[in-house]
């Protein structure tokens, strides 16, 4: 076992300006992520053998992003920054198993900082599980770090500025963007728009989107849902219907697109496994995406010495996530003794402030974009629900309504939640679903639980002796290494 | 066939096959981003229903993207880079060890 000072796992915004700021403080903290490249799904760079002759950061958030990853450069002679590790699981509350190409070993963390992201929600609806159909931001990495288009016409669905982003970047990329098709009313939204004058430059940043998009002859479809995407070996066509206020899809309001890929999703939710694991108590905030470890002002969590920040600890976006970074970074930094009260609270003050200003903002957003209850209605009886284990609704509502009401009856009854993605994909919409049918609290119903290894692990990696650098296994497997989970 | 976006001057091809066929990547890429650029969408049958599969999130949380590299089932075409001479093959169900086609 290695024992360091700090340890910040993800790489992304909220884990970078972290590892600056504790940096910073004359610290040398280690940063983790599971990615080939820092920078998280965000900031992520292209792989130097791929990149194009476009160096320019071309919009607001890549030169956010040029200047976040350039003082982590200037920086990052002080921290040792391990890329293509993950964390698999979380001995008591800072004890951390990681696995790399190289080995596996087990961290001890004297001060955790978790950034672990979020990823995308997609509730289920027909025909979901038809290749072609993908999320926004894995079209989007595709074409911005791989240089591949994931097809070539492309209707993008569901909800949130992101969209935006998404619709603009697969049009440069050439796709054919047939439509942008958002579920929120086209009322709800001048509603919201005044609010959202209290930061003139992020709505201006948005607004500058969807002129782009306007001038590129992209439609942009408000109060409507995708109910339907049909094909055979792939995506064909897509069915969209006119929603109500809480989403629910209005059969005699449907039309239908012709394209061979549908990019969507519902916002983010946020990655809790690793709070979880490390003991944090948790709790259910739709409007940031589920649950989410419970923190004080300083990011720290109810583990004394455990901190999260970014996106995994609620969803808000980039930028909320670099200044929690920071504030995380600094406030274990002072822990730590690296920081003396009077440097911790001047240091502090700015990022407080401006935090308190980018919530305020991100709270009309996040209002606006919650998830409805109509989208539960969208599934019919043999729509897939769980894509891993392909159960279907009516196989999982015999199960809620045979008393498998929680979590852990459900899972024991008809293995929702027990596959590959280890119910990070079905479990978000399925405990709606069931509080839908059941009457009972999304709390009361309460999170998935997590079982290590988090991702696939092999049994011959596990075998191994500890130690990052070891490459000569302890045990030889032979065949197999490499099982899956 | 969809390889046309955003071409930078000087890359290196990387080639591999997929069930057999000849494909190529660039040194770089992710096994789903070259599967993508030749044209395919599939590269997996489920267990239950044999349905086919293809990249779905994207960053290596859905394990949807599952395919057979080199005779090992179950690894993440999204988060595995291409290499010269990887056998790829098509996984059907829980997939199989050995020496793919």
């Amino acid at each position: 076992m290695i024992r360091h000072r700090l340890v910040i796992v993800g790489a992304g915004p909220a884990g970078m300006a972290a590892a600056i700021a504790a940096a910073d403080a004359g610290l040398e903290p280690v940063l983790i992520d599971e990615n080939p490249r820092i920078g998280g799904q965000i900031y992520r760079q292209p792989p130097a053998t791929l990149i194009s002759k476009e160096t320019e950061p071309t919009n607001r958030a890549a030169r956010r992003g040029a200047e976040l990853l350039r003082r982590f450069q200037v920086q990052s002679s002080r921290m040792t920054v391990l890329t293509n590790t993950r964390v698999w699981t979380i001995f008591g509350h800072r004890q951390l198993g990681v696995q790399g190409n190289q080995g596996r070993e087990t961290i001890e963390a004297e001060q955790l900082i978790l950034a672990p992201g979020a990823y995308e929600y997609v509730p289920p609806f027909p025909g979901w599980t038809l290749p072609g159909v993908m999320t926004p931001g894995g079209a989007q990495q595709m074409v911005k770090t791989m240089g591949v288009c994931p097809g070539k016409r492309v209707l993008i669905a569901g909800t949130g500025p992101f969209l935006l982003v998404v619709a603009e970047q697969l049009q440069k990329a050439g796709m054919e963007v047939v439509g942008v098709v958002e579920a929120i009313t086209t009322a709800e939204a001048i509603r919201a728009f005044p609010r959202l004058l209290e930061h003139p430059t992020l709505l201006g940043e948005g607004l500058g989107y969807l002129n782009r998009l306007r001038r590129a002859r992209v439609p942009i479809n408000r109060g409507e849902v995708v109910v339907e995407a049909r094909g055979d070996a792939e995506v064909r066509e897509v069915v969209v219907a006119k929603c109500d206020p809480q989403w629910r899809g209005d059969p005699s309001g449907q039309r239908t697109f012709v394209v061979d890929t549908l990019a969507i999703a519902y916002g983010f939710v946020p990655r809790a496994q690793l709070p979880q694991l490390a003991g944090c108590r948790m709790r259910f905030v739709n409007e940031l995406g589920g649950w989410i470890p419970e923190t004080d002002g300083n990011q720290q969590t109810s583990v004394p010495g455990v901190w999260v920040a970014g996106d995994g600890g609620g969803v808000a976006g980039a930028l909320v996530a670099e200044d929690e970074g920071t504030l995380a970074g600094l406030a274990a930094s002072h822990q730590l003794g690296a920081l003396d009260s009077a440097t911790f609270e001047r240091a502090q003050r700015p990022v407080v402030r401006r935090l308190h200003r980018l919530r305020r903002f991100r709270a009309v957003l996040d209002q606006l974009s919650r998830i409805r209850p109509g989208l539960t209605t969208i599934p019919t009886p043999d729509t897939i629900v769980c894509r891993c284990e392909e159960l279907t609704q009516a196989e999982v509502e015999t199960g809620i309504d045979f008393g498998g009401t929680d979590l852990r009856t459900l899972k024991v009854m008809t293995r929702l939640g027990m596959g590959a993605c280890q119910g990070c994909m079905c479990w978000p919409a399925a405990a709606r679903w069931i509080a839908a049918r059941s009457g009972k609290s999304i709390e009361e119903i309460g999170p998935l639980s997590v079982r290590p290894p988090l991702g696939p692990l092999s049994v011959g990696d596990l075998a191994r002796q500890e130690g990052i650098s070891d490459r000569t296994p302890a045990v030889s497997l032979g065949s197999s290494e490499g099982a899956p989970t | 066939m969809h390889s046309g976006c955003d071409a930078p001057e000087v890359r290196r091809t990387v080639r591999l096959t997929f069930d057999g066929d000849e494909i190529f990547g660039f040194e770089g890429q992710t096994l789903a981003a070259a599967l993508l650029a030749a044209g395919r969408r599939a590269w997996r049958f489920t267990s239950r229903r044999g349905e086919p599969r293809g990249i779905f999130c994207g960053m290596g949380i859905c394990l949807d993207c599952l395919v057979e590299v080199d005779g090992r089932p179950n690894v993440r075409a999204c988060l595995t880079p291409v290499a010269e001479g990887m056998r790829v093959a098509t996984q059907r169900g829980a997939g199989s060890w050995g020496a793919p086609a």
